[in-house]
C-alpha cells in the first residue's frame, strides 16, 4: 500500500499514517487479513523514525483496526471495530451540521459542499495521489 | 537499562565568565533519535564534542554507555560514530585508503555494510578525498562513521551544504542503522523538515540551556502559539504569569506567546488571566515554534 507523509503538515506524522490506513480500510483498499508493512519496512520506505511508525500502529491496534501477531506481522482486523450504530449516526449528524455551518460561513452553498464530499469519497476510494514530495 | 548517552547538569565555558553550556541534563536511550536544535552559538557543537570526550565538562558529568568519555576514551570511541559539517578528512589519501584505515582501527568493522554503502553512494574508490564533491566527502565520512556499527551516532549538522537528494540519502542510511542495530542518534540540524521527519524527539538548546526536550508528536499536539494584541498587556511578564506560558515576545503590534496545551485550552487560559477577548491561538510548524522560542524581539 502506498503512503505519503508530509513532515511540515500540521498533523503529526503518526497521525498522518493512522489517517491514511483508516481511510484505506474505509475505502476498501485494505481488507481484513491484509498484511501491513513492518515498522522497519515502513520507516525505511518513508524515511521517518521507526518509533513514529510504532506509535501509529499501537494507536490503530488500540482502536481495533489492526492486530499484531507475534512473529507473523501486522494485519488488518477480521472484524471492524464494534460500532454503536445509533450513537455513530448522532455523532455524524452533529459533524455534518458543523461542516455545513463552516461551509456557509465561508460562503459556500450546499451544492459546493456536496461536490467536496464527492471529491473526498473518490480520494478515500483511490488513495493519495503519488506526487513528488518536496524536500 | 543504562542510557546510551547521559548529560548530568553539565557546564562548560571556554572563557571565564562566558558559559557555553549551563546545567544541561538529558539522556538518550537505545534506538532513540533526537534532533538537537538551537541558533548558531547556542552550544550544540560544544555539547556534541563533550559527548565525544573531545572536551571535558567544567561541572556536572557526561556518561556514554555508563562510561566517562574522557576517562575511557578508547572504549567509548570504539562504540560511537561521528560526522560533522566541517570534518577534515585527509585530502591526499584515496577513498579506499581512508576506508582501509578505519577498517584497521575498528575490530567490529562490517565489510558487507561497507560494500553496500560504497555501491549506494557510488563513491570512486581511487579518487583523492580532496577531489571529491562536498556531498561525496560527507558520504565517505558517514561510511567511516557507521561501518563499525556504532551504538551511538553523533551528527553535527551533517546535512549542512548538501542538496536535497544527498540529505535524504544521509537520513535513509541513518534510519537503517538505527533500525538494524538499535543505534541511538543525536543530530544537530538547521533543516527543520529533516528534524520533523526522522527526529522522534527534539532537544532545543538556547543560550547553553535545554529550553525544550520533548517528543515531536507531543510538541505538535500540546504546544501552540497565541497572538495577543499589544495593547492588552503592559509588558511580557503579565502574560508570562499565565499558567502554561513558555515564552512571550513582542512582534510588531502583538505579543506572541508560546503556550502549553491545545489552541482551545490556551485561549481559555489567556482570556481568563488577562480578562480580554480577541486572542488567537494556532498550532504552528516546528520552524515557527523554534523562531518563537529562541528568536529576538521584532
Amino acid at each position: 500500500m502506498y503512503l505519503a507523509v508530509n513532515p511540515s503538515d500540521e498533523l503529526p506524522l503518526y497521525r498522518q499514517i493512522m489517517r491514511q490506513i483508516v481511510e484505506a480500510i474505509a475505502g476498501g483498499r485494505l481488507k481484513s487479513g491484509d498484511r501491513l508493512a513492518s515498522h522497519r519496512e515502513l520507516s525505511e520506505q518513508l524515511v521517518i523514525a521507526p518509533l513514529t511508525v510504532k506509535r501509529a500502529y499501537d494507536e490503530l491496534e488500540a482502536l481495533g483496526f489492526i492486530e499484531t501477531q507475534r512473529g507473523r506481522g501486522t494485519f488488518v482486523c477480521a472484524s471492524p471495530p464494534p460500532v454503536d450504530r445509533a450513537g455513530r449516526l448522532d455523532h455524524l449528524r452533529l459533524e455534518a451540521r458543523k461542516l455545513l455551518a463552516d461551509a456557509y460561513l465561508s460562503g459556500l452553498d450546499l451544492g459546493e459542499v456536496v461536490k467536496i464530499l464527492k471529491d473526498a469519497d473518490r480520494e478515500i476510494a483511490r488513495g493519495p495521489r503519488r506526487e513528488k514530495e518536496k524536500v | 537499562m543504562t542510557p546510551v548517552l547521559e548529560f548530568l547538569n553539565v557546564s562548560r565555558s571556554y572563557k571565564k565568565g562566558v558559559p557555553v553550556l549551563t546545567g544541561v541534563s538529558f539522556s538518550l536511550n537505545e534506538s532513540e533519535i533526537a534532533g538537537l536544535l538551537g541558533r548558531n552559538a547556542a552550544g550544540k557543537t560544544t555539547l556534541i564534542h563533550t559527548a565525544m570526550g573531545l572536551l571535558s565538562p567544567d561541572g556536572g558529568a557526561v556518561r556514554v554507555f555508563g562510561l566517562s568519555p574522557t576517562e575511557d576514551p578508547v572504549e567509548v570511541k570504539r562504540r560511537i560514530g561521528f560526522v560533522s559539517e566541517d570534518q577534515v578528512l585527509p585530502p591526499g589519501s584515496s577513498v579506499a585508503e581512508l576506508i582501509a584505515f578505519h577498517r584497521y582501527l575498528f575490530s567490529a568493522w562490517d565489510q558487507a555494510l561497507e560494500r553496500q554503502l560504497l555501491d549506494r553512494f557510488s563513491l570512486p574508490r581511487g579518487s583523492r578525498i580532496g577531489k571529491l564533491s562536498k556531498g561525496q566527502a560527507r558520504q565517505a565520512a558517514l561510511l567511516c562513521a557507521v561501518c563499525h556499527r556504532p551504538e551511538l551516532l553523533l551528527l553535527d549538522e551533517p546535512a549542512g551544504g548538501l542538496d536535497a537528494v544527498a540529505r535524504r540519502e544521509f537520513l535513509e542510511t541513518s534510519i537503517q542503522l538505527s533500525n538494524r542495530e538499535g543505534t541511538a542518534i543525536l543530530f544537530s540540524s538547521h533543516h527543520m523538515t529533516d528534524v520533523e521527519r526522522i527526529g522522534g524527539r527534539v532537544i532545543l538548546l538556547d543560550q547553553g540551556k535545554v529550553r525544550l526536550d520533548r517528543d515531536l508528536d507531543r510538541i505538535r499536539e500540546d504546544i501552540c502559539l497565541a497572538v495577543v494584541p499589544r495593547a492588552s498587556a503592559p509588558d511580557a511578564a503579565v502574560i508570562e504569569r499565565t499558567a502554561g506560558c513558555l515564552r512571550v515576545r513582542p512582534v510588531f503590534d502583538d505579543w506572541h506567546a508560546v503556550m502549553e496545551g491545545t489552541p482551545e485550552t490556551a485561549r481559555r487560559q489567556l482570556t481568563d488571566s488577562l480578562g480580554i477577548d480577541g486572542i488567537r491561538c494556532v498550532r504552528v510548524p516546528l520552524e515557527d515554534l523554534f523562531i518563537e522560542l529562541v528568536g529576538g524581539e521584532r
